[in-house]
């Protein structure tokens, strides 16, 4: 959730605060224009995208929900604009054919909202209600880690779920056993399960969970 | 490297590093299947079915905050943090945070030069007129 300061520049952008614009471009530019320039190397074009990404936020600015934390958010909609731009690279090919050929374009306007908000789903609560629910699951997760300073456990799970590498690789990366990776997966899916119950939501609405314990 | 529908899904997000993409570029171009899967994934997210991975790297949900990661580079954090906040920098790779860290330490930020200085002025007086229409 975001700080209760962040929630109030938020408002006071909403109620067309001037100062308060400013305050947020000033903040968040440095960053989002070093995020471009890891991806674009011209510095034009990516003052030109970071500009962009503040419009698109502030053409949303009506939506946003302000507990969100704003860095999401617009990492999310640069990130957008980035691949856009990067479109003619083989790779945005590769994804592009695959969205073609599911014959499920992406929104067209989904580089102006960061994927998360609510357009993003097409206007289904239900899937955002369930999105919600996972996010929940794993910010109770990841604290309950650091809270016992468990940091091998949260290593183990971050490369398996976020790097998506498999538990073999996870192990040799973290210098442990296979096993050791295993057992920990195991923890993750549990514990995501188990919170998921409480919310009254049944863990078959994320295939992943049958999925994920395979490799 | 062993590619599973989490690197995919990673792959999609442009989360992994270049060296990594580039093979899962060419394994996604000499297999069928992993298109296939691709595809799945893509047309999964598509009606609002996202991963654990997709929603963890979205949120940014294990990255250190923007103090601490000044506080990183001050090295005034306790020897298990550093660590973790290393990993999730160098081995995770997270581009969000190394785009913080990036700017924490350029000292001169990001409007180096005075035409890109410019530009932010005439940015931020156009922008303004954007605003919703005050109460
Ligand atoms: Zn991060």
């Amino acid at each position: 959730m975001a700080s209760t300061e962040e929630q109030l520049l938020v408002k006071k952008i909403q109620d067309g605060d001037e100062q308060a614009w400013s305050t947020l471009i000033l903040r968040f530019e440095g960053r989002l224009t070093n995020y471009a320039l890891r991806k674009i190397k011209d510095h034009s074009s990516c003052q030109d995208l970071v500009q962009e990404t503040f419009l698109g936020f502030l053409s949303n600015i009506g939506n946003f929900d302000p507990s969100r934390y704003i860095q999401s958010y617009l990492f999310g909609i640069l990130g957008n604009k980035i691949n856009d731009l990067l479109r003619s690279r083989d790779k945005s090919k590769i994804i592009d054919h695959a969205v073609d050929s599911s014959g499920n374009q992406l929104d067209a306007g989904h580089a102006d909202s960061a994927m998360g908000a609510s357009t993003w789903y097409r206007g289904d609560e239900k899937k955002k209600l369930e999105n919600d629910a996972l996010i929940k699951c794993l910010n109770l997760l990841i604290e309950h880690l650091l809270q016992k300073k468990d940091y091998l456990k949260l290593k183990s799970i971050e490369l398996l779920f976020v790097k998506g590498v498999s538990n073999l690789e996870a192990a040799n990366i973290l210098g442990i056993d296979n096993r050791t990776v295993a057992s920990h997966r195991h923890y993750a899916n549990n514990f995501i399960i188990e919170h998921l119950k409480k919310l009254h939501l049944s863990p078959d609405v994320f295939p992943q969970f049958s999925q994920q314990d395979q490799d | 490297m062993t590619i599973t529908k989490a690197t995919l899904d990673a792959f999609i997000d442009d989360h992994l590093n270049e060296q990594d993409s580039i093979r899962v570029e060419k394994a996604v171009r000499e297999s069928p299947e992993l298109h296939t899967l691709l595809k799945s994934i893509v047309a999964s997210r598509d009606i609002g079915d996202h991963s654990i991975g997709a929603i963890w790297r979205r949120e940014h949900l294990s990255c250190p905050t923007r103090e601490e990661l000044s506080s990183y580079k001050e090295e005034a954090l306790d020897t298990q943090r550093i660590d973790y906040i290393k990993f999730h920098l160098e081995i995770v790779g997270c581009n969000a945070c190394q785009a913080n860290l990036l700017d924490l330490n350029s000292a001169k930020g990001p409007k180096a030069n005075p035409a890109a200085r410019e530009k932010h002025r005439q940015f931020l007086e156009n922008s303004k007129l954007l605003l919703p229409k005050k109460q």
